[in-house]
């Protein structure tokens, strides 16, 4: 069976020899040959070939991205779970001021669907934001007293109030966010780059994910949003742990000069290869890939690690919280200089915006949690020049609805998940600074204007890429998928 | 629909129709022939050949009626092919038939009437032959005044040609009228008109300006080509990425361009390279090319030519290279951090690739102006990055030429006021980083 036509061409398209052919058009050059330290102008890793016959199509399809000059060549993707409300961070709505209380007239609903959780309500009461708006910026962009710091950066934010989603409720829709479609399974949109574009720093993986440690952790989090699916596993998000040590065992013990550890992956490296050669399993290749990544981890890591170097007025621009390891400011300053050592996606998780009840309060922390640290993360990148070639993203799997969910007060109610249009900001490379785009109904019930769906983000985020979100491509059971299954339009309006 | 039996061996008619022609032909010749002494063996020939042509002759018959049951050909003159064809199928018969046993003696004394006859058989295998070219090909394919006033027509650049008549028009000749024509009108489309067109077929309209989705033409030759309703069917020559690239085009923009030029329409950057290719201006493109891109913004000046050893050479070297874009060749090159200085023989290979380069990070280098004398080659440079370089305003000359530079990162360098100053006279540079330098 081994001898089959099938293993055979695996066999091939995962070879060592070309996987480094491959990649010696493309982006990555892995100089697999340097698991054990690599001086910059040393030795001459093997003479890549060039122009090999592809072996397969998923090889010529890597060979031709990018598709067009990227504008960007890293991304920073702060992932606000639960579902942040519109109402009170940037889409302004003055004329449910006078309609307090009143109910939610049919005519805006449209008998769409509600969650079970407040489907049952007699009444769906407006509910306006308690939070007062204000003008900001040299654009005079409309942004809640929640976010006075975010305020500071408008200028830079090309913010898109039109967002929507298909899915209500929070595992189908952060699952359709990260991998294009609401099953899990799929490959998360950072293992797509990460495969598509390879990497830039082989001492980092190009695919780190922070998750905050100082959030109200109301919704899961889930490993698969970063997997890798049916992609290559080396290229599943690394999580970072939240805290002093992100990735556990990486210091050597006292008085131990890792020759033997050396000696050690050394011939393990030979007996996977051994394994491999007749079987051909792509996880043993991972996990060769693996192994030789942990290990330049261990110097590489530490040092990404190491805040000591960093000024206090650094820590005073990104907060307080940020000399707590593990908190999300903390997170911030990390993704900066992740970004720095050009890791290629960068996907920051904040949970704790699933406001049922109690949103005003609720909401009120997390802006308090997020909102400096956000906005210190772009002004950081920008001084340093970083935003010219780093994109980054903010926003949730959904927005919240009108109406309130339980009891409408004056100073407190809840907000129900609501898709059909929601609030999400990109910054830096590629896309228009300091614009709005999209418009929703006076009640931020529907989209009215230049509707973006959750693909057509994917699809724009990959353009800015290089990608061509239609092109690339990965053939499983029989079928090649792609990020944005069938659809997927490239919003070009917020394009630079 | 299900090909069952009767249509399969319909389909066997273009195959087998040509045996009748050759052997009666031959069967002419050498009766011909038989006439001079050298060859007067070749009468014996004749009667086995003509009854090879007889028997292809019938089976053609057979089988071609099978196939005029399924296709919806000009009446008139699948009427005129189809007695042709059985008139000869007769003639050879009853040819045949003579120079068997007991009628060839009759026959030898009336030699000169029998090779009259295989002289008339010669005329209606011609007639009919040309009957059957006219169902398959058309009425004007064998007409001259066509061919010589497509030649004439022929526009002499892309600023002239007209979109529908020079391009869509050919362009679904080309590829579809052999099936949908007057005269033939497969699934009882013809697309030789804008009139046939816009009548359109079986599934009522095939084209809809404006809605690609609902136009069954742009659907069919899109679809994935196992698919039984793809077209142009198996066997024929599909439409080419480039082709459908203009097909898409033409019908997103309404189907404008009755009589106008392209020069006339708008946004006509993507379609221009596709339209020069299908009329053989400029060199052809690759297939990657065909598609429209949605970027065509890149800089003229880049070289097309390139020596792609050199990057392999730069990575040898430690260097990080990125491949921003294949065609032109546009690198994104990053000198990792803490090099202290550049060997002459980076240098040499970044004086080799200047013109490709379009990102240049050399942050964190300690560098100094005397490391950069390859900059002023990298006329092409759009970023790059000298920051945590000790470098000064000494650098500023070595940067004034790159027209195309729009940021310049010189964070927690040396360099003054002056330098600033200096680089506000580059029109392109729109945004210069100098935090924490002596500046500031």
């Amino acid at each position: 069976m081994l001898k089959s036509p099938e293993f055979k061409r695996m066999n091939q398209s995962l070879d060592r020899r070309n996987f480094l052919t491959k990649t010696s058009l493309g982006l990555g050059a892995i100089a697999l040959g340097s698991l054990f330290g690599n001086s910059v102008f040393g030795k001459v890793t093997g003479a890549n070939g060039h122009e090999a016959p592809a072996a397969t199509l998923e090889e010529e399809i890597l060979r031709a991205i990018p598709h067009f000059a990227p504008k960007a060549k890293r991304v920073v993707y702060l992932f606000m779970s639960g579902g942040p409300s519109q109402f009170e961070t940037f889409d302004y709505k003055p004329k449910l001021t006078n309609m307090f209380g009143q109910p939610l007239p049919d005519s805006v609903r449209q008998g769409q669907r509600l969650t079970s959780m407040s489907a049952n309500q007699s009444i769906l009461p407006i509910a306006p934001s308690v939070y007062k708006f204000s003008q900001h910026g040299e654009t005079q962009t409309w942004i809640s007293e929640l976010l006075p710091h975010t305020a500071q950066v408008v200028d830079d934010l090309c913010i898109i109030k039109s967002i929507h989603s298909e899915a209500i409720n929070h595992d189908p829709a952060i699952t359709f966010f990260q991998t294009g479609t609401q099953l899990p399974g799929r490959p998360s949109i950072g293992s797509w780059i990460s495969y598509g574009l390879g990497t830039d720093n082989k001492n980092l993986p190009s695919f780190i994910v922070l998750v905050s440690k100082n959030a109200v952790k109301d919704q899961p989090l889930y490993a698969r949003l970063w997997g890798n699916g049916f992609l290559p596993s080396e290229h599943q998000g690394v999580q970072f742990r939240a805290g002093k040590d992100p990735v556990l065992f990486l210091d050597n013990p006292q008085g131990y000069d890792g020759e033997d550890r050396k000696e050690m992956l050394g011939y393990l490296s030979k007996l996977n290869k051994l394994q491999n050669e007749p079987y051909g399993d792509p996880e043993v290749q991972a996990r060769i890939t693996q192994y030789e990544m942990a290990y330049r981890m261990q110097t590489s890591v530490p040092e990404v690690m190491d805040t000591t170097g960093e000024p206090s007025e650094v820590f005073d621009l990104y907060g307080p919280d940020s000399r707590d390891p593990g908190t999300y400011a903390a997170n911030c300053i990390l993704a900066r200089k992740l970004l720095e050592k050009d890791v290629k996606f960068v996907q920051l998780y904040h949970q704790g915006w699933d406001h049922h009840g109690g949103l005003p309060a609720g909401i009120k922390k997390q802006c308090k949690d997020t909102d400096q640290p956000t906005a210190a993360l772009i002004k950081d990148l920008k001084r340093r020049g970083l935003l010219e070639d780093t994109l980054v993203i903010w926003g949730g799997e959904f927005g919240r609805t009108v109406y309130s969910q339980g009891k409408l007060q004056p100073n407190d109610y809840g907000r129900d998940h609501h898709p059909r249009c929601f609030t999400m900001w990109m910054a830096g490379a590629g896309v228009k600074p300091g614009i709005s785009y999209g418009e929703t109904d006076d009640f931020s019930y529907n989209v009215v204007k230049n509707p973006v769906h959750v693909h057509d983000f994917q699809a724009t985020l990959m353009h800015i890429m290089g990608i061509d979100h239609e092109r690339l491509t990965f053939k499983f059971q029989g079928r090649r998928f792609r990020l944005t299954d069938v659809q997927g339009n490239v919003v070009r309006d917020i394009l630079t | 629909m299900v090909l069952d039996i009767p249509t399969f061996l319909g389909h066997l008619h273009p195959v087998i129709v040509h045996l009748p022609i050759g052997f009666l032909l031959l069967a002419v010749i050498f009766e011909f022939l038989s006439y001079f002494k050298k060859y007067k063996e070749l009468k014996t020939a004749v009667s086995l050949t003509l009854l090879l042509g007889f028997v292809s002759a019938t089976l053609a018959c057979l089988f071609g009626y099978l196939l005029s049951l399924g296709g919806n050909y000009d009446a008139q003159i699948l009427a005129n092919h189809k007695v042709g064809g059985i008139i000869l199928a007769g003639i050879s018969g009853l040819l045949f038939l003579v120079t068997t046993a007991p009628l060839n003696k009759i026959v030898s004394a009336y030699r000169r009437h029998y090779t009259v006859i295989c002289l008339f058989l010669l005329l209606v295998v011609s007639y009919t032959g040309h009957l059957g070219g006219l169902l398959t090909h058309g009425v004007n394919y064998l007409s001259l005044n066509i061919i010589s006033e497509g030649v004439a027509n022929k526009p002499v650049s892309v600023e002239e040609a007209r979109l529908f008549e020079d391009v869509v028009q050919p362009l679904l000749n080309k590829k579809c009228a052999q099936c949908h024509r007057e005269g033939k009108m497969k699934g009882e489309l013809s697309v030789q008109t804008y009139g046939g067109l816009m009548n359109g077929g079986k599934s009522k309209s095939v084209i809809i300006g404006g809605n690609l989705d609902k136009s069954e033409l742009y659907k069919r030759i899109t679809l994935d080509p196992s698919n039984d309703k793809h077209m142009p069917p198996d066997g024929k020559t599909p439409l080419t990425q480039g082709e459908i690239g203009i097909l898409k085009w033409w019908i997103e923009k309404g189907m404008a361009g009755k009589g106008e030029k392209i020069t006339d329409l708008k946004d006509i950057g993507e379609i221009k390279p596709l339209v020069a290719n299908f009329l053989g201006f400029g060199a052809a493109l690759k297939s990657d090319e065909m598609i429209p891109q949605i970027d065509n913004k890149v800089n003229s000046e880049i070289p097309l030519n390139f020596n792609i050893g050199f990057i392999d050479s730069l990575r040898n070297h430690g260097l990080v290279v990125r491949v921003m874009m294949h065609n032109p060749v546009m690198l994104d090159i990053t000198l990792p951090a803490g090099s202290k200085f550049i060997p002459n023989s980076i240098k040499t290979d970044l004086k080799a690739v200047a013109k490709n380069v379009i990102w240049l990070n050399l942050s964190g280098n300690g560098l100094t102006e005397n490391d950069l004398d390859f900059l002023p080659k990298m006329t092409n440079l759009e970023k790059l990055r000298l920051e945590k370089n000790p470098v000064t305003d000494k650098v500023t000359n070595l940067l004034l030429g790159l027209s195309h530079l729009e940021a310049l990162n010189l964070n927690e360098t040396k360099i003054t006021g002056f330098c600033l100053e200096k680089l506000k006279q580059m029109p392109g540079l729109k945004r210069v980083y100098s935090w924490h330098t002596p500046e500031k």
